[in-house]
């Protein structure tokens, strides 16, 4: 009885394993784009459609359901959008809704609008809702721009410089996480007449601005709501903050290009508003290609690999481990921006920080015996599968690999203080140096008698990070220090890390992000790995995990927003890059791409890509976050 | 003792399995004591390199040359870079750039390149080819340079002091290296992992703690399902009672799903293999504690049990000597079970990512956890599962063959 059971259980756990791998001999059948995937999901009630649109023309009795979306006039999406939308909600930023709200450096805008649209590979802000530049007084404490005459609302009322003004008072009022991280910095957002805005920083002693970097970003990182949909939330929801944002605001007034059109736990799906204001000749004259823009929510990873596969995502926006295969093994029609590793431009520098409170990593020898014994291009080759910049194309500073960034600092200054890793015979002539030697002859060294023994981790799961702590703690133990890996649950893993003091044990060495690309960067992402002001401090989403100090950075932080000239900004970058690379209280591992970006030409063509032709170019960032939603303009059919 | 070993190993089943699992156990023994690498050593910088024979490409420069004049080498290696669906793909370009058709001889491949060469443009937009397309002539360009050079290739240096190449040596196209003259040649039979790892060698010690992690989970689970069987079948009453209770509580439980939460809660801090197959080991003894219980209580009413309970010998000494051998061979065999679901066990732990850490040992089912986290599954890097689950059904296999041939053995109903 326990004899059949144990065998046949045996066969059900090999044929199961079997049968997940079955899509792994590549199937001619995924070279033909097939119209199978808009049938993918019959049981969808399209119930919902007409009331998610109550303003919308009546041009919308279109025949398709959410059911089965027309494939030549659907952009399919991956890697954004994980487990079911909560609300419609951009007061809030508990909504889990990646297709249509982020309020981030590049803000995502299909839905809601910002005034300014950030442009990440030209580090420029080019006007949506506003007309023409802003404009900076005379002493840097104010900010002016217009709104543009023919931006309308979906309702077909008029935005409004009025709007404005009032979605920041609301931020304000309500203290959303908006109005939270920016009401140090912005004083008051007023409308001098219906068509401007007048945005006034917070001013310090010195009668400056204590931040005119923020307020400057502010433009195009933050949507501007209707004040008439505002007051009509504010009523629903009788002055209660958290009514407030937790209102699921399914009648939403909005601006942007699309608008929602089916949402359940298995897909997401956007329908284009043919009355968009945009197809006006002050902006872009025409209306975004896709009709519907959606998104099946995918269990994993490896089901969204499977579905960019097979044709049923256009723009994938996850890690697919060796992405070249796709190309060069399978042949499929798929491509990323760029044509070689590292196939996207990397933005932002995940991280490994020392806690300085760990026994020996106070000693700077240790943590640069450490950071430099760390073989680099194994991690950039096995853990990113090479889809980042080494950091022998691109030295290591504090700047991510954009060129914008790169210019900001004077490379030859630094030079000497750049390592590339793998250097474990320097490494130990450091330690040996600093009398830091195994005297006990177990094979660690002893700092003060006592083996040095850490414990490096990142979050379970997060399989490229634990790749590249896994070549972390090999280089420990090459030194002679005994570095172990340990993953915790993420859950775990960030009560832990953002609360100071860390556990004495178990966080010695760990992995956190650090700031993309935006209109604040590089100075924002230095801030947040090297300003005191977030070090040893608990609820810490910010950054400066380790608990690093020095006065010296803190000033050169404080002073960098407030230049004008280049050369001093330049200058004071420099110092900070010196100061970073001198004291090590962290150390880059990789470069990682502001958002992955892979398509599919299987139905869709003309996607942004590196020389495309397109003037401002058109970055990378699945033609939904910043100015990269240009692209949705540009797209066309493979077979019209 | 001596027959009933000659009985056993008359069972073709059980000498089948027995084979399998010898082989297997040979090879996790002496493998290590022939290739010496560390199993986790990184030595691959990428993932998922193919099976093979890597041959220093640095050392076969430097080799002793030999000529070798064949024929067909010329045209094997034109072949592997132009084969007929490349001609037909230069052909499709050259189409839609304007030239016409019947002017394109795909089989003269002079003639095909020249024109190729002449005429392909890459920053040319052709209308309705996409980018993945337009990149795939472009590299297909890039290695089609030079095809039908018949000159070799020089080697240069730069020269330290004025940074100028300066020319060390020519391979000529019909030079050869004898492999056994290239001082590094690496053999990666099943290649490398997600790691960089040589999948064979992290294979064969993951193999070693697999069986270890089972053969402990065997041990304890067997250990205390023959205890508390014994306990419950002899001494009955409330003991029995208080036993078959936890027993049956424990059967209602699904033990996989025990296993699962126990795993959990212990942390990864704390999960060494050692560990997992302790939690393995006390979450599957209980069928053995019931069926040894059933033995037992068939086995106390017997008449050399009874005459040895009107001896006076204790009910230690009852148990060992009057009851245990006549389970013995029950027991031997629920061992080999567990041990092969003890296996099996581990391996599904660590597909679902709560195995042992990673760092310290390979294991079968780690293996799998992290072929299944890169996707090699989806990516056809069939070295990176494939092999691992070969195993995992050799070791489970044999040990239910070996069960079977000893049950033929042992169970007279069996008895042919």
């Amino acid at each position: 009885m326990k004899r059949l059971s144990l065998i046949f259980s045996a066969l059900l756990v090999l044929s199961m394993v079997l049968s997940a791998c079955a899509p792994a001999t590549p199937t001619p059948a995924a070279e033909v784009p097939t119209e199978a995937p808009t049938k993918a999901a019959p049981t969808e009630a399209p119930t919902e459609a007409p009331t998610a649109a109550p303003t919308e023309a009546p041009a919308e009795a279109a025949p398709a359901t959410a059911a089965s979306l027309p494939r030549k006039e659907t952009l399919y999406f991956n890697g954004q959008q994980w487990g079911p939308v909560v609300c419609w909600n951009p007061y809030s930023s508990n909504c889990n809704n990646a297709m249509a709200i982020a309020q981030q450096d590049n803000a995502r805008v299909t839905m809601f609008e910002t005034p300014y649209l950030y442009n990440m590979l030209d580090g420029k802000q080019y006007p949506l809702l506003a007309d023409g530049p802003w404009t900076w007084n005379e002493d840097r404490t104010a900010i002016t721009f217009k709104i543009k005459k023919a931006a309308h609302w979906s309702d077909g009322t008029p935005v409004t410089a009025e709007d404005v003004a009032y979605t920041w008072a609301a931020h304000v009022k309500y203290n959303t996480a908006t109005g939270a991280a920016n009401k140090d910095y912005i004083d008051t957002i007023e409308a001098v007449d219906p068509q401007t805005v007048v945005i006034k920083a917070k001013l310090g002693p010195d009668g400056k601005a204590i931040n005119p970097l923020i307020v400057a970003a502010y433009v195009s990182s933050n949507y501007v709501l209707q004040k008439a949909w505002t007051q009509k939330l504010e009523e629903r929801s009788g002055g209660d903050p958290a009514k407030f944002m937790a209102d699921t605001a399914e009648d939403v007034v909005y601006s942007g290009p699309y608008h929602k059109y089916f949402a359940d736990d298995t897909k997401v799906v956007l329908v284009r508003d043919d009355n968009y204001w945009g197809q006006d000749p002050s902006m872009w004259g025409k209306l975004p290609v896709p009709k519907y823009l959606a998104h099946v929510i995918y269990k994993d990873n490896a089901a969204g690999t499977t579905a960019l596969k097979a044709g049923e995502v256009d723009v994938s926006q996850q890690f697919n481990a060796n992405v070249q295969d796709l190309w060069l093994k399978d042949g499929l029609p798929i491509s990323t921006y760029l044509p070689d590793p590292p196939y996207n431009i990397g933005a932002s520098l995940p991280t490994a920080f020392f806690n300085l409170a760990s026994y020996g990593l106070d000693q700077l020898a240790v943590r640069k015996a450490i950071a430099i014994a760390v073989d680099y291009d194994t991690i950039i080759a096995n853990a990113m599968t090479n889809q980042s910049a080494t950091f022998t194309q691109v030295p290591r500073s504090l700047m991510n690999p954009t060129p914008g960034e790169q210019a900001l600092y004077d490379h030859d200054a630094v030079k000497d203080l750049q390592w590339t890793g793998n250097d474990v015979e320097g490494a130990k002539k450091l330690l040996d140096e600093a009398g830091i030697v195994d005297k006990d002859g177990d094979g660690w060294r002893e700092y003060n008698g006592k083996n040095l023994h850490y414990v490096a981790t990142c979050p379970n799961g997060w399989s490229d990070w634990q790749a590249a702590i896994e070549v972390v703690a090999a280089a420990g133990k090459k030194i002679g220090i005994d570095i172990t890996t340990n993953y915790p649950e993420w859950s775990v893993y960030q009560t832990v890390v953002t609360n100071w003091p860390l556990p004495e044990t178990g966080y010695d060495i760990f992995m956190m992000w650090s700031d993309g690309a935006g209109p604040t960067q590089p100075w924002g992402r230095i801030r947040h790995l090297m300003s005191s002001e977030f070090a040893q401090t608990t609820n810490n989403w910010n950054g400066n995990w380790g608990g690093y100090k020095n006065p010296a950075a803190d000033a050169l932080i404080q002073k960098i927003p407030t230049l004008t000239d280049p050369n001093e900004i330049k200058a004071a970058y420099t110092e900070l890059v010196k100061i970073y690379l001198t004291d090590i209280p962290s150390f880059t591992l990789m470069y990682r791409p502001q958002s992955f970006h892979t398509v599919n030409e299987s139905v869709w063509t003309n996607f942004p890509h590196q020389g495309d032709g397109t003037n401002p170019p058109v970055p990378p960032l699945d033609l939904t976050d910043g100015w990269s939603i240009a692209g949705l303009y540009n797209l066309k059919l493979v077979n019209p | 003792m001596k027959h009933t070993l000659q009985q056993i190993f008359r069972s073709g089943k059980f000498v089948t399995g027995f084979s399998i699992f010898t082989a297997l156990l040979l090879i996790v023994i002496f493998y290590p004591l022939i290739v010496r690498d560390d199993p986790l050593a990184n030595i691959g910088q990428g993932t998922f390199f193919p099976p093979g024979v890597y041959v220093n490409v640095y050392d076969s420069i430097n080799a002793p040359p030999y000529i070798l004049n064949l024929s067909d080498a010329a045209a094997k290696r034109v072949a592997s870079k132009l084969g007929n669906q490349e001609r037909k793909d230069l052909k499709e370009w050259l189409v839609a750039a304007g030239i016409p058709e019947d002017e394109i001889d795909i089989t003269d491949t002079a003639k095909l390149l020249d024109l190729w060469e002449k005429n392909y443009d890459p920053t040319k937009n052709i209308p309705g080819m996409t980018l993945a397309r337009q990149r795939y002539f472009q590299r297909l360009n890039a290695s089609l340079q030079g095809i039908l050079s018949v000159e070799g290739i020089t080697i240069a240096n730069p020269n330290p002091q004025t940074g100028a190449l300066e020319a060390v040596k020519t391979v000529q196209q019909a030079d050869y290296v004898n492999i056994s003259q290239v001082p590094n040649v690496r053999v990666l039979a099943l290649g490398t992992d997600n790691f960089g790892r040589d999948v064979l060698t992290e294979l064969v010690k993951a193999t070693g703690v697999s069986l270890q992690i089972g053969i402990v989970a065997g041990i304890i689970a067997t250990l205390i399902g023959l205890i508390l069987g014994l306990l419950g079948g002899y001494v009955g009453g409330t003991v029995d009672d208080i036993i078959m209770f936890i027993t049956n509580l424990f059967i209602v439980i699904p033990s996989f799903v025990l296993l699962i939460l126990i795993s959990f809660s212990i942390g990864q801090e704390k999960r060494g293999a050692f560990t997992i197959a302790v939690v393995i080991g006390f979450t599957s003894w209980v069928w053995t504690a019931r069926a040894v219980r059933s033995q037992v209580i068939s086995l106390r009413v017997r008449d050399h049990v009874n005459l040895s309970k009107l001896s006076g010998h204790s009910i230690p000494h009852i148990i060992i000597n009057d009851i245990l051998p006549y389970i013995a061979s029950y027991v031997v065999m629920a061992l080999i079970l567990q041990i092969s679901s003890g296996i099996l066990a581990e391996a599904g732990l660590s597909i679902l990512g709560l195995g042992p850490r990673t760092t310290e040992v390979p294991t079968l089912g780690l293996m799998m956890n992290w072929a299944m986290i890169y996707q090699a599954q989806i990516l056809g890097k069939w070295w990176a599962y494939l092999p691992v689950l070969v195993t995992i059904a050799l070791i489970t296999f044999s040990m239910n063959l070996m069960n079977t041939g000893l049950d033929q053995v042992f169970n007279p109903a069996l008895r042919e």
